[in-house]
């Protein structure tokens, strides 16, 4: 795998502290190898502030591994990273304050939802709120309300996660996410457990968040998402980010072949 | 119908070693659970070396080893403390185990959900992966407590006044003194009956409250 990286984009071991602000997140040459397989391979990518960016890719090119990467679910080889204004870097042991305070401005949106089972809706989004941001049980449940109803499932506050639809579930997800006032959202195959309408509420959720000028890193299967809703789309396949650009673009017309064989294999 | 009530008088003891040995079990058994999911191979292995000998030299050799072989180190407990140590560090080994099997049990999307809230390693561990590790291990734990009830006899050996020793001495003292072990094995049902009843009246709770 040749070393080229985009243009406007950082390549080797860079220090990247000194340049743009307006950049949530910035990834530069990050790398990750797990038992000897290289899954990313010096990948680098800025999401700017505001910014709903998508990841596509056949599946094992390292989409969900880079995301993991942004809030250290995985921990980097190489590489550096300023997200949300924190510097990190690969190869470094965090400190546990290091961690809170990135993952406070991180928050994660997971295939499987990861709902905590034995508490309900709400008390899944007063946890959070109550122990990390250190809120009053009136606050928490005051703001875990207000965001059930904007993700409207205000009539399922005391129901336990079990006796909701998947698509229900995620929505609650997405609130506890939000209840800790994150500067970036990650998405990791957010409706890719869903069947298709539910899916599609899942979506309608995530547009409206959008819409509120959240900033965004989906990885994701939904082409009509990443089009529509998406400012910018990233194209990874094994373990390097092939072609990235204006979605519409990049989906009508690839640069790479290998986007065009992805693309007509999706869209079939 | 005297064996029966010297029986009876007997259940306290056969209760006190039983709860116990169950406590000191369970309080052993949680510092061995966390250095058995150590990520580091020493650690590990260590745990894995003390829950096996816990597990692996039969609990009537670990009491006669408190009991009388301590002593020669000038420690000495009395029978009541011999059985309840002994049986404690056998439950360890068993108990860490179950722990265990428990926190697998838990998905592993659930600490990572923890990890990405950023919730701290205390507060994850415990109001999000114990309730549900939990409830994982609760047929393990009932059934483990039972099985205890019942190996506490063997404290027996040692003197402990407790159904067992009190059967036999009660049958050696009386010409049809055998029937007393009918009594004692009567007893041993209505002390284990009830803790399985109770057992799946919590799991029945706990699956109300959250199933998946």
């Amino acid at each position: 795998m040749a070393e080229t990286v985009e243009p406007g984009h950082y390549s080797g071991k860079r220090d990247i502290r000194t340049n743009a602000v307006n950049y949530v997140i910035e990834l530069a040459a990050i790398e990750k190898a797990f038992a000897g397989h290289q899954v990313l391979k010096k990948v680098s990518l800025r999401v700017k502030e505001g910014e709903v960016c998508s990841i596509i890719g056949p599946s094992g090119a390292g989409k969900s591994t880079l995301l993991r990467c942004v809030n250290l679910l995985e921990q980097p080889d190489g590489g550096n990273m300023i997200i949300a204004g924190q510097y990190l870097e690969a190869g470094r042991s965090h400190s546990r304050r290091d961690l809170l305070t990135l993952r406070r401005n991180v928050g994660m949106v997971f295939q499987s939802f990861n709902l905590f089972p034995h508490m309900t809706v709400l008390d899944n989004i007063v946890l959070p709120q109550r122990r990390v941001l250190k809120c009053s049980e009136e606050q928490a449940r005051t703001r875990g309300k207000e965001l059930l109803e904007r993700v409207g499932l205000a009539d399922k506050a005391d129901a336990y996660p079990a006796k909701i639809s998947g698509g229900q579930q995620q929505r609650v997800a997405i609130a506890r996410a939000l209840a800790l006032d994150p500067k970036v959202m990650l998405f990791d195959e957010p409706t890719s457990a869903l069947d298709p309408e539910l899916a599609q509420e899942v979506l309608a959720v995530m547009k409206e968040v959008a819409a509120s000028g959240m900033t965004m890193l989906v990885v994701t299967h939904e082409m009509g998402f990443a089009r529509t809703i998406g400012d910018h789309l990233v194209v990874m396949e094994d373990g390097a980010i092939i072609e990235q650009g204006v979605p519409e673009q990049v989906m009508s017309d690839p640069a790479e072949e290998r986007t065009r064989k992805f693309l007509s294999a999706v869209n079939r | 119908m005297q064996g029966f009530w010297a029986i009876l008088m007997a259940v306290p003891y056969t209760l006190l070693v039983t709860a116990g040995a169950f406590l000191i079990g369970f309080i052993l058994a949680i510092p061995l659970t966390f250095l058995r999911r150590s990520t580091m191979a020493p650690v590990k292995a260590l745990a894995m070396f003390i829950i096996d000998l816990f597990r692996g030299i039969p609990p009537i050799v670990w009491l006669f080893l408190i009991y009388f072989g301590l002593p020669v180190l000038k420690i000495r407990f009395n029978p009541i403390e011999a059985g309840i140590i002994g049986l404690g560090v056998v439950s360890a080994g068993y108990l860490a185990e179950i722990f265990r099997g428990g926190l697998l049990a838990v998905h592993r999307g659930q600490f990572e959900a923890c990890k990405a809230l950023g919730l701290s390693g205390w507060t994850s561990f415990t109001r999000v992966i114990s309730p549900q590790a939990l409830r994982a291990m609760l047929p393990g734990l009932a059934t483990y407590f039972i099985g205890l009830i019942k190996d506490s006899s063997i404290a027996s050996v040692i003197g402990v006044t407790e159904m067992v020793f009190t059967a036999t001495t009660y049958a050696r003292n009386s010409p049809e003194g055998i029937y007393v072990f009918f009594v004692a094995a009567a007893v041993y049902i209505g002390l284990s009956v009830p803790f399985g009843l109770m057992a799946r009246g919590m799991e029945s709770r706990l699956q109300a409250a959250g199933a998946r």
